[in-house]
Formats: structure tokens, sequence, C-alpha cells
């Protein structure tokens, strides 16, 4: 599988304050959030920031309140404009780009979901998911057709003709999301898209979110401060803290070999069973072993397996990619890894 | 003596004032002074007087005294009254033409014509039968007791200097909502404009324009009743959804698309109701412009309070009252409906 990266973001500083340029050497000298804040009154947003995002894949960023998450994606379209650092969009750094350049690049390269919707109360829900082509000077008439077919994936069939404020917050989030479908983007950046809405409908869109990724490919960057959202989503983490990356990588690996004691902190409350696969707990085939209780795929996760095995912890299961057999789990290395890790200990281990 | 003598002595400046006292006349004051034979003591501490230009002059004849500020202000006005009415003369030229025309066209077209176009207007921006019923009974009921024209003259000079307001209001609304700079210097002038008692205003006009000219009136009311609107589009603007604004930069609208597409429609409801606001207070102004020759229901409020008659006064008061809920309740209604057709 070939990774091309589409974002690549290097030494991102970002400080809030009178004068950012004098406070950036202290926070190069290392100078933490809460130090910076009470001796020089600047915030410290981000830290050196080194992220890589690639193409069809969805990089989720993970942090509390504060962690500068959403500071961060909005750095990716320069609506926030770095204190240092480089953004590079397809190995261009758009931090050279001229204001035509930048609205080109907002207009047909990266479209974003937001949190609170934001959508045109005065406008229907037509005309709010053609936004992108009407900005770009298309007529209503150009982009409807393309528009229904948009609303008609996300299940809003036969609300065109709607006022967002006639509609529930899921399915205002629904029209969000087709806004930037319609724009044609390769690029979605989502600002805590679905924290707003209520558990139920967030998974239901998580599940939409994931279906639309399997056809589209899109390269999608998501904010979240939900673990298990982030868990279900990512193809690779990345988890701020305090304007820092703490660890970034498959967020299995994280899972089963946290590098940091606040994010074994994170992890603790998680049902791992229902978040790790069988492929990150699985050991190389053995030849010599025939005896299997039967065959599983490396991308269930370890509940299916329990379910499968009926709580008989000696059963051996053979893992299957397709047709060919990767690997095999035992059971008692099933039971080992809900068993929630600590940092030191398994730090530098790599997954199987 | 008066009480600040020993200030200029210790100034050194008694040469100076005693060369002012020379060239002026002497006032009542020094007058009885000198009558009175010295016999003035030491003012005692209790009652020294504040240094004022007044008192400071009794000690020093030189220095000016407060009536010359008036003074001053006035002549430096005059000074300046010809050039200014100059360049100020043919720029308000058109409001003349425009208050004119709608005089002339409101009072020469015939009744069975204004009546049924003022009620077809109402329906159009309301939508709503009973408020033209409304509507109709009033001015029937005004036209009756033959106040039809002083009505329908205070009614067009209202539309237009509305109308100029909104034209000019709205467009400095959206300039003091982009600019920060522009809000500090432009909010104290509104400030003033809105607490100057509007009598105030009549003074330097009737200087600069000749009172028969109905501009005169016009920029009155107009600087009384721009205020609201100019306020209101730009807290409409300031007080847009700030997500919305992200959005509209993040799909990558260009400034001019932001404000057509995003904040005036986002703003028309506060706009709305800065227009409301500024056709209440251009009524309240036309009433007190028929001072410096206004014409309508104005002029007769002003014969009443002249010439006490009580009748005439209240009739027409009573008749200010009706036309200012008939606009009241005429722009709010189409505000209402502008409301809930784009309402979060």
């Amino acid at each position: 599988m070939t990774r091309n990266v589409k974002i690549s973001i290097k030494n991102l500083y970002k400080i809030f304050g009178p004068t950012p340029e004098v406070a950036l050497e202290y926070a190069r000298e290392g100078m933490h959030k809460a130090e910076m804040l009470e001796k020089h009154n600047h915030v410290l947003g981000l830290r050196d920031i080194n992220v890589d995002v690639h193409e069809g894949e969805i990089t989720v960023i993970m942090g509390l309140s504060g962690s500068g998450k959403s500071t961060l994606i909005r750095h990716l379209n320069r609506l926030i404009d770095p204190t240092a650092g480089e953004v590079q969009v397809e190995g261009d750094d758009i931090m050279n780009y001229t204001e035509e350049q930048l609205r080109q690049l907002r207009r047909e390269r990266m479209s974003m979901v937001f949190q609170k919707f934001a959508l045109l109360p005065h406008k229907t829900v037509l005309e709010n998911a053609g936004m992108a082509k009407d900005i770009r000077g298309y007529t209503t008439d150009d982009f409807e057709t393309d528009a229904k077919k948009w609303l008609a994936r996300v299940g809003l069939e036969g609300n065109e003709n709607q006022y967002p404020h006639q509609l529930s917050g899921g399915m205002q989030q629904r029209v969000g999301i087709a806004r930037a479908l319609v724009s044609d983007a390769q690029i979605m950046l989502m600002d805590e898209a679905f924290s707003a809405l209520d558990p139920l409908i967030r998974s239901d869109m998580q599940d939409l979110l994931l279906e639309l990724q399997e056809e589209l490919k899109k390269t999608i960057v998501f904010i979240t401060h939900d673990l298990d959202e982030a868990l279900k989503l990512a193809d690779h983490l990345v988890i701020l803290k305090e304007g820092e990356v703490v660890q970034q990588g498959d967020p299995q690996d994280i899972l089963l070999h946290p590098g940091d004691p606040y994010i074994v902190d994170f992890i603790s409350d998680i049902n791992r069973a229902r978040v790790l696969r069988v492929r990150s707990t699985m050991s190389k085939p053995d030849p010599e072993e025939t005896e299997y209780a039967g065959d599983i795929s490396e991308k269930d996760n370890l509940e299916e397996v329990l379910r499968k095995s009926g709580g008989d912890m000696t059963l051996r299961f053979r893992v299957m990619r397709g047709d060919d057999q990767v690997g095999t789990l035992h059971m008692k290395d099933l039971a080992q890894a809900l068993v929630p890790t600590d940092a030191s200990e398994n730090r530098g281990k790599t997954a199987a | 003596m008066a009480t600040y003598d020993p200030l200029f002595e210790t100034l050194g400046l008694k040469e100076w004032c005693s060369e002012g006292k020379s060239s002026g006349p002497m006032s009542m004051a020094d007058l009885l002074n000198k009558t009175s034979g010295g016999k003035t003591e030491d003012t005692s501490l209790w009652d020294t007087p504040f240094p004022s230009m007044d008192a400071l002059n009794e000690s020093c004849a030189a220095f000016p005294q407060s009536r010359e500020l008036t003074k001053g202000l006035e002549q430096g006005f005059l000074a300046i009254k010809d050039s200014l009415s100059l360049v100020l003369d043919p720029l308000t030229q058109p409001l003349s033409w425009f208050l004119d025309g709608a005089l002339y066209a409101m009072l020469n077209t015939p009744w069975w014509i204004v009546i049924p176009v003022l009620l077809a207007v109402v329906f159009v921006v309301t939508k709503s039968w009973k408020l033209v019923a409304f509507v109709g009974a009033s001015i029937v009921a005004m036209a009756f007791i033959d106040h039809y024209d002083y009505a329908m003259q205070t009614l067009a000079i209202i539309m237009v200097c509305a109308f100029l307001c909104v034209l000019f209001g709205v467009p400095i609304g959206i300039a003091m909502a982009r600019s920060d700079g522009l809000q500090r210097i432009v909010t104290p002038i509104l400030d003033m404009l809105q607490t100057l008692p509007p009598f105030v205003y009549l003074i330097p006009l009737i200087f600069l324009f000749s009172v028969t000219e109905s501009k005169l009136y016009g920029i009155a009311i107009i600087l009384y009743a721009i205020v609201p609107v100019i306020r209101l589009t730009n807290l409409g603007i300031r007080l847009v959804d700030k997500d919305v604004i992200e959005a509209a930069d993040a799909f990558g609208m260009t400034p001019r698309q932001k404000l057509y597409k995003v904040q005036i429609p986002l703003a028309l409801p506060n706009i709305m109701a800065g227009v409301n606001q500024t056709i209440m207070m251009s009524l309240a102004m036309v009433v007190i412009a028929s001072l410096v020759s206004a014409p309508g229901l104005g002029v007769l409020v002003l014969r009443g309070i002249r010439n006490l008659e009580l009748g005439v006064g209240l009739v027409s008061g009573l008749g200010i009252v009706i036309l200012a809920v008939i606009l009241d309740r005429v722009t709010k209604a189409s505000l209402a409906r502008i409301d809930v057709s784009k309402e979060h």
C-alpha cells in the first residue's frame, strides 16, 4: 500500500499574545505552558508539532479541551496563521501562498465540517449543500443534481427545500457533511464534527463517515475529544496534550503500548475488547500447528473472538486475510491484551 | 481688589493686564466698585470664586470673558458660513428636490389613488389584512376630520428622509462593523447627534440655508434619525454568528461574498429594527422641524401652542400618534416576516 503524504506539518509553533516572536524563543527553549502564561502572559497554543497526514486515511487528532487541537486543524487551511513552522499540502508550503492561492486552496482542495454545523440559516438545505459551488460562481441549477445526490447519500432525501432550523442536530450535521462532499475537495477537515450530537446519533454518523470513506477514500483530518470515537475512526491517531504531541501512530499500537502515563490514564476506561483487533494481538503462524478451533479474520475485534470461543481460554484460532493464513491467536494472549498496560513496562516493544 | 489679583502679580503680568484695561470699556461691576470707594474687603476663603474666565477677568482686564467664547464661536461660524454653504448648497440641493417632489406628488394625486396605493404597500410588506384594515380606518378617519393633507405631508417627508437615512446609514454601519478604528471615531459622533437637543440642530442650519428651502428641515431630520440605523447595522453585522463567518472563510468566500451572502442577510433583522427606529425618530423630528417651515401635522401642533388653541393641538397631536402607530406596526410586521423565514 502506498502511503502518499498529503499534508505535512513541520515544526509548527503557535503562541497567542502581544509579542509571540519573543515568547517563541522561550518555547523553543522548552518553557512550559503554565510558566509561559505566568511569566510572559503568552498562551502557548502549539509547540513543535510534526504530523504527516496520509492520502486516503483518516487522521484523528485527539486531546482534551485546551490541548490545541482546534487550533491545529485551523492551521491546515490557514484560518489561523502559525507563529513558526510549515504546513505543506501536496508538497507546497501554504505559508507562501498569496491570498488568491489560499482562496483557491480553500475552495477546491479542502472542505471543512464544523462542530456547530455553521450552516447559513437563511438558505435552504439544498443551497447550503451547494455553498462551496455557489462560492465558485456556479448557479443553483448547475449544482442541483450534485447536491441532491450527496444529500441523498447522507440520508436527507426529500429535505432539500427545508431550512436548517427545521432539522434536528444530526440532520443539520448531515447537511454539513454533504456540503463538504459537494465541494469535491480531496481533503476534509472535521472539527469536532460529531461532538455536539447525542451518543446514538453520533455513533450513526461515525458509521456513515466510515461508509463514505470506504467508497470515497478522501483524506480526512478529524478532531475529537472522545477516545472511543478516535479509536473507531482513526487510521492514524495523534494525541495532543497542552499543545504538544504526546504520541502518534496506529491506534492499536498506542493502545497496547502507551508511551506516556497521560495516555495510560486516558485509555484505562475504554472497552479494549471492542477496540483491539485480532491483527494486533496475534502471533506468527506456526507451520506445525494444525489444530484450530476455527478461522477468524484479522480485522475482527477481540469481542467477536471471545463470543466465538464461548469463554474457553485454551483455544487457538487461525487468523486469515482473505484466503491466506497470516497468524495464530491464542486465547491466552487475547486475555492478556485485555489487561491495561503500563507505560514504562512496554515502552519500545513493537506490535506483532 | 478682586480675588485673583495676587496671582497675576506673582506671574508678573500686571502690565499686560492693565494694557487690556485701557482698551476695554469699563464693566458695571468696576463702576460700582469705584463708586463704593474701594470699600471691598478681601473675600473670605469660604466665598472664593472658581477661577473661571469671568472671575479672572475681574482681576485682569486683558483676560477674555466667557461670553467671548460663544461670541467667538458665532463669529467663526459666520466667517466660514459663506464658503461652507457654497459647498453644501449644491450637495444638498437634491434633498430639496426630493422633498418638494414627494410633497407635490402626495398632495396632487387624488385621495382615491393615494389611499389604495398606501394600503396595497401595507399589504405587500406585511401580508396582514388586519393591519390593512387598521391603516385604512386610521387614514379615512383623519381624512374625515380634514387632516388628510397635513398627514400626507408629514408622511411624505418621513418617507423621503427615512429612505435617505437607510441609503446612507446602512453603508456607514457596514463600514463601521468592518473597522474598529472607524467605530471608535463614529460612535461619539452618533452619541452626540442622539443626545443634542433637537432644537440645537436647527440653529446652524438656519444660518447656512434659507428658511424657505425644504432641505433645511430635511437635513435636521436626517441628522437626528440616521443614528439608530447606523448603530443597529453595525451591531447586527458584528453579532453575526462567528461560526458561520468561519465557515464562509473556510470555504473560500471573498470579503464581498461574505458581506452579501452571509453578513447582510444574517444582520437583516437588526437592520430592520434600526429602520423602524429611524422612522419613529423622523416622526419625532418632523414635528420640531415645523419651527423651520416643515409642513404637516407639526404646523398644527405649533399653532396650538402659539395661539393656545387646545383643540387644534390635541387633534393634531393625536394624528401624530396614529401615524406613529401605523408606521411602527407596519415596519414591525414586515420585520417579523423577515425573522420567521430566516430564523436560527
